[in-house]
């Protein structure tokens, strides 16, 4: 069983390294180079302490600047210059991509996920975290609904393209419609729909994360104000809309983001499903069948995406510097 | 509080129905594929999976090979059961399907209903009964393959692990059949080297130290940044927040090529470092917002106390923060755990270094794209233990998350 | 790539099972083999004690046949041979070029980056003699010589490229049964396979079955479909030219290819499951209908590799896709190869261009599974069926050989908006805007 033991001495070896690395640099720092005791206790203490913080945050910064930021510096760099990274175009690839019909659609596309996802998956979130709140079996269900997080990207396609299957033998939908008499026709093919047939899955995954986070919000609500509400004589419909709703505006526009992010790197989907043909091609998936053979485009397709995002990042850093005051 | 939704006794019933009708669309993609993975090929395509359970007439050819023919005067006749012809025998071995049309041309394969006599091909007949026993004439003396037969036959429901089996050792049901001849048992072929069980194991090695090293690195850093006091603590807090919405994508190509640079090239040693990298912003993220809302009063106390950082945060943040811990773990390992893009750029090609994802989308779905039962095992078996974990740990997983997210 | 990387796949699915770590799979002196070729070879050369390094594509089961071949080098020089394999060769043959540590020998599976690194100085020229040689002993042996001969990096041209082991595309696969039934002969021309398929149709069946669905690279077949047709309605200069961009893409002449191809894929009668299917059904699922009763379909035109997707048991057979006999344009083949060459000087690597050019060196492999080659002087007979020896034949009658257009051009292009713009085309858009389309796609990467 070689491969087995060599998977668990590779597992023991990583783990141990970091543990070991932020023992000894602790044990290092408090009684080798600022040592506890001595003539200069008080001031190696102070030392000590102003030196920890950086100890304790090395490894994520060297791990985030290499594997983060010099990326997306890189990669702008890279961007600025020709396919085989020798002469300097400056923004000549941004100019190409944009005269690019392709490339456009992708961006259209991505417009269209970045609104449409975030907003059912939250949509449906919160019905289901609504209606399954005061329900007998509402842990089962949630459950059930939350499965579909534990799928990877390409298994979920999978499972969608058995679905969408133009045989109305195999795919549902085409059976449904056999059964009303319609002709069988192909999901995928169909234009511009298409691409909302292709958000269903990432819709279908990501609902179970917003359901969870908005069902716990949906409890923490303070009993009084919506007793308040019922005595007041509020129907179902009005309490969950002017009490409810309101109260959790923050959580949602949470979750609402992060599927955002979410969305605008997620390529699995349209590259195992449609590979970009058919009208549904978008920026993730199109940087893919640029990358490794012109890397000055396929970066500076990044770079877009990088810009799409950013009001989502400056959302989200302006957020949390509200909350450290 | 009940008795809110209750005053009204069909509401109550619109939202179990509706709940009903939504977590049996969320559930039916799932299990149209779990069904399918467990029917064979020839079953999926002629009928859908919600009819496994029904018999399903399919269409098959074979030649009446099962008894030598005799000759009558001008007649050569040949006479047997269909179910016992050399080509379908193993397919009917269990015995209870019944004929329900025969032909002789592949292009009319069910002309003749069983129990009526037709036409064949050399100018004789051919009479098929629904239990399989045929007679067939003809002035000629057949093919000495004997003369084909097309026919339908009610088939009953198969369910098999044969896809499953395909999958774990990587070698079809005949080359299974053919390394059983020679004595290797079925656990011998899951753990060979060829099988999947190394991809596997590779999954693990993969995984494990991908999700443990960047929950060690986040938590001492979300520590730092939560309760240490340093210059330059909010920028660096906002630089973690930005850097969660940095693609992926963009960071595989100079990657790559600096771990080509500095010589880590393709090894789990580079996927560990860059699973590391990416997951990082999360954890911290997730982390530093959990340890936030510890109780300040704990931490003054030991500081008083006279406990170092070191021993705070060992005693008494991580023990507090297991919630939070155990919810990024979760996420960190389904998400190494489904990655194809990241192991294919960071690790090597070749076989004994794949991991299942890998090995599943580039072996299994490269040569069997039409396969609908064997994608269907291959993509349980990738899933399977995502979902275990998943089932299991789910409480924690809320838990850690509402901490992270809702404030 | 997509395309070798599946047949190899296919090739593994074969051979996997085969034995493992036999020194010599045939007993030298036994068989159809041309042994005095491999005796000659031995008493010629001695290289004890050296060492030939070669990095390949094949990996698993593939690198397996390899080897087996290459043992015989090794027995009959004494030098030793560390065959590498490498599921993303491409990438890791520039890398290791670039390191300035390339194996002995490197195995293309695409002329393009051959040519590239011969531009870069990182290959030898083969050694004297060896162009003469392939055009003489390889049948349509001049194609095979433009195929290897490259600019160096001062610009002057010299054959690089030793082509061994050869796949074919121009081939139509059908079920013997089917079209014995039907009472359907062969088609011997261009002009007899649209009778016969008008014929099918008339007889209320479909004709073809054609499927362009391949996950990210979908619409590749489509490319083999219209680069046989384009070799049967022009000159192999035109496709030439076309290859390289001096004849546009939209010009007239690949325009009228293109709807060559749409005259049977665009054609709801023609095509099993009617024209909106080509473009989803994939390709490996696509032959089925062959085998299905009903047929769905009569003919499938796809490549050397495609049994290994039929299911199990069919039985199949497959003829040349036919060329005009109206035109005179002979029978040209399209297909695919490897390419051997040498990116590090040694006497063992030279050594080994002679072996190639042994009989024996091609039946070795020839005798096993998933190799063909225009080399003229290796015994059919070797081959362990009839399918894979009238296969060759095929290769051996061509009078032009082409090279899958799709490899040899830029990436973005073949393996790009060439297969992007078929789908666009059997989905509906016109032949001269998809044309255009990648015209223009084409002129923003000069």
């Amino acid at each position: 069983m070689s491969p087995l033991f060599q998977g668990i001495i590779t597992i023991l070896v990583g783990v141990f390294g970091c543990v070991g690395y932020f023992y000894a640099a602790n044990l290092l720092l408090d009684k080798v180079i600022f040592p506890a005791r001595g003539p200069n206790i008080g001031r190696n203490i102070n030392r000590a302490t102003a030196v920890r913080p950086w100890l304790f945050l090395l490894p994520a910064i060297l791990a985030l600047s290499v594997y983060l930021v010099y990326p997306v510096v890189g990669s702008f760099w890279r961007s600025l210059f020709n396919r085989s990274g020798e002469e300097f175009i400056g923004m000549d690839n941004y100019g190409a991509l944009f005269a690019d019909d392709v490339f456009r659609q992708a961006l259209f596309n991505n417009a269209l996920w970045a609104l449409v996802v975030p907003a059912a998956a939250t949509f449906f979130g919160l019905l289901v975290a609504q209606l399954t709140d005061r329900l007998k079996w509402g842990n089962i269900a949630k459950s059930l609904i939350f499965m579909p997080m534990a799928i990877s990207f390409v298994g979920a396609s999978l499972i969608w393209k058995f679905v969408y299957a133009g045989d109305p033998d195999i795919g549902i939908i085409n059976a449904v419609r056999d059964g009303l008499g319609l002709d069988p026709m192909d999901p995928i093919q169909v234009p511009f729909w298409n691409n909302f047939f292709l958000m269903a899955i990432l819709i279908w995954i990501q609902t179970g994360f917003a359901m969870v986070i908005l069902s716990a919000a949906l409890r923490g609500i303070p009993e009084e104000t919506v007793e308040a509400a019922i005595i007041d004589g509020a129907n179902p419909f009005q309490l969950f809309f002017k009490i409810k709703v309101p109260q959790i505006m923050g959580t949602i526009v949470v979750v609402w983001t992060t599927i955002t992010i979410l969305v605008l790197k997620v390529f699995d989907i349209v590259y195992t499903m449609t590979g970009g043909n058919f009208g549904t091609q978008i920026l993730p998936s199109y940087m893919m069948t640029l990358m490794f053979r012109d890397d000055g485009r396929a970066t500076a397709v990044a770079v877009v995406i990088m810009v799409v995002v950013l009001p989502v990042m400056i959302w989200n850093i302006r957020q949390a510097q509200k909350e450290m005051r | 509080m009940d008795n809110i939704a209750g005053q009204n006794n069909s509401l109550k019933w619109a939202v179990n129905i509706t709940v009903a009708l939504l977590v049996v669309a969320w559930l039916i993609p799932t299990v149209g594929l779990f069904v399918s993975s467990f029917r064979d090929r020839d079953q999926i395509t002629a009928s859908g999976w919600w009819l496994a359970p029904f018999s399903v007439e399919l269409t098959y050819r074979t030649r009446a090979d099962d008894a030598a023919p005799r000759q009558e005067g001008d007649l050569w006749i040949v006479e047997g059961n269909i179910f016992g012809t050399g080509e379908v025998a193993d397919a009917f071995a269990s015995g209870d399907a019944s004929i329900t049309a025969f032909g002789v041309t592949g292009r009319d394969p069910a002309a003749f209903a069983a129990g009526t006599e037709g036409e064949n091909r050399d100018g004789g007949t051919l009479l098929v009964m629904a239990d399989g026993s045929y007679r067939y004439t003809s002035t000629e003396e057949p093919d000495a393959r004997g003369p084909r037969i097309y026919f339908a036959a009610a088939t009953p429901p198969d369910f098999t692990m044969d896809n499953y089996q395909t999958i774990l050792t990587a070698q079809t049901a005949d080359e299974r059949a053919a390394s059983q001849a020679q004595g290797a048992t079925f656990w011998d072929l899951l753990f060979d080297e060829e099988g999947i069980f190394r991809n596997f194991v590779n999954t693990f090695t993969v995984t494990i130290p991908a999700t443990v090293i960047p929950i060690l690195i986040a938590a001492f850093a979300a520590y730092a940044l939560a309760w240490m006091d340093f210059p330059g603590r909010g920028l660096l807090i906002a630089a973690v927040v930005g850097l969660l919405v940095v693609p992926l994508q963009l960071a595989l190509v100079p990657l790559l090529n600096l771990h080509n640079r500095i010589g880590i090239g393709q090894s789990f040693l580079g996927i560990w470092m860059a699973h590391t990298g990416f997951g990082l912003p999360l954890a911290i993220y997730l982390l530093r917002n959990y340890m936030v809302g510890l109780p300040r009063d704990i931490i003054e106390g030991a500081k008083v106390d006279g406990a170092t950082d070191f021993q705070i945060f060992t005693k008494i943040i991580l023990p507090l923060s297991f919630p939070a811990l155990a919810s990024f773990a979760i996420f960190q390992f389904l998400w190494t755990w489904n990655d194809l893009l990241v192991a294919k750029v960071f690790l090597p090609s070749d076989d004994a270094s794949k991991v299942m994802t890998v090995r599943i989308a580039d072996d299994l779905l490269g040569s069997r794209g039409g396969d609908w039962g064997i994608l269907a095992a291959a993509a349980f078996v990738s899933i399977a233990v995502p979902v275990i974990v998943f089932f299991t740990m789910q409480r924690f997983l809320v838990r850690g998350l509402l901490a992270g997210s809702v404030k | 790539m997509n395309k070798s990387l599946l047949a190899s796949a296919g090739v593994l699915a074969l051979t996997a099972g085969l034995a493992y770590g036999q020194d010599l799979m045939f007993t030298p002196g036994e068989g159809d083999f041309s042994w005095d070729s491999y005796d000659a070879f031995a008493e010629a050369t001695d290289l004890s004690g050296q060492t030939l390094t070669i990095t390949g594509p094949w990996i698993g089961a593939d690198g397996d046949l390899v080897e087996s071949v290459l043992a015989y080098f090794e027995a009959a020089t004494g030098a030793t041979v560390n065959y590498s394999g490498s599921d993303s060769f491409e990438q890791d043959i520039v890398i290791s070029i670039q390191a300035n540590s390339p194996p002995n020998i490197a195995v293309f599976p695409q002329p393009g980056l051959a040519a590239d690194m011969a531009a870069r100085g990182a290959l030898t020229p083969l050694p004297d003699g060896t162009a003469d040689w392939v055009r003489e002993n390889y049948a349509a042996g001049q194609s095979w010589v433009d195929l290897g001969t490259y600019a160096g990096p001062d610009g002057a041209d010299a054959l690089y490229g030793f082509f061994y082991k050869v796949d074919l595309k121009s081939l139509v696969w059908y079920s013997p049964e089917a079209f014995d039934e039907a009472g359907y002969d062969i088609p011997q021309s261009m002009e007899e396979l649209q009778a016969l398929t008008d014929q099918i149709v008339a007889d209320g069946g479909t004709p073809w079955c054609i499927g362009l669905g391949s996950g990210a690279a979908t619409g590749w077949p489509a490319t083999d479909w219209v680069e046989d047709l384009l070799l049967r309605t022009q000159p192999p200069e035109v496709y030439d030219q076309w290859v390289t961009n001096e004849i546009p893409f939209n010009d007239p002449r690949i325009v009228a290819a293109i709807e060559e191809f749409g005259h049977f894929a665009r054609n709801d009668d023609y095509v099993a499951g009617g024209a909106s299917s080509v473009a989803t059904t994939d390709f490996r699922d696509s032959p089925a209908g062959l085998f299905s009763y009903p047929p769905e379909c009569y003919m499938h035109r796809q490549a050397s590799f495609i049994p290994t997707f039929f299911p199990e048991g069919a039985d199949s057979d497959f003829f040349y896709f036919p060329s005009y006999a109206g035109l005179d344009l002979g029978n040209p083949v399209l297909g695919a190869g490897t390419l051997w060459a040498i990116t590090e000087e040694s006497p063992a690597a030279e050594a080994f261009v002679s072996f190639l050019e042994t009989p024996i060196a091609h039946e070795l492999w020839m005798a096993q599974s998933g190799f063909l080659t225009p080399y003229a002087a290796a015994n059919p007979a070797v081959f362990p069926t009839d399918a894979q020896r009238s296969m060759n034949d095929i290769l051996l009658g061509a009078t032009t050989f082409r090279f899958d257009g799709s490899d040899l051009m830029p990436g973005e292009i073949g393996a790009g908006a060439f297969w992007t713009g078929m789908v666009d085309y059997v989905s509906g858009a016109s032949a001269e805007d998809v044309a255009t389309a990648i015209q223009e796609r084409w002129d923003s990467i000069q």
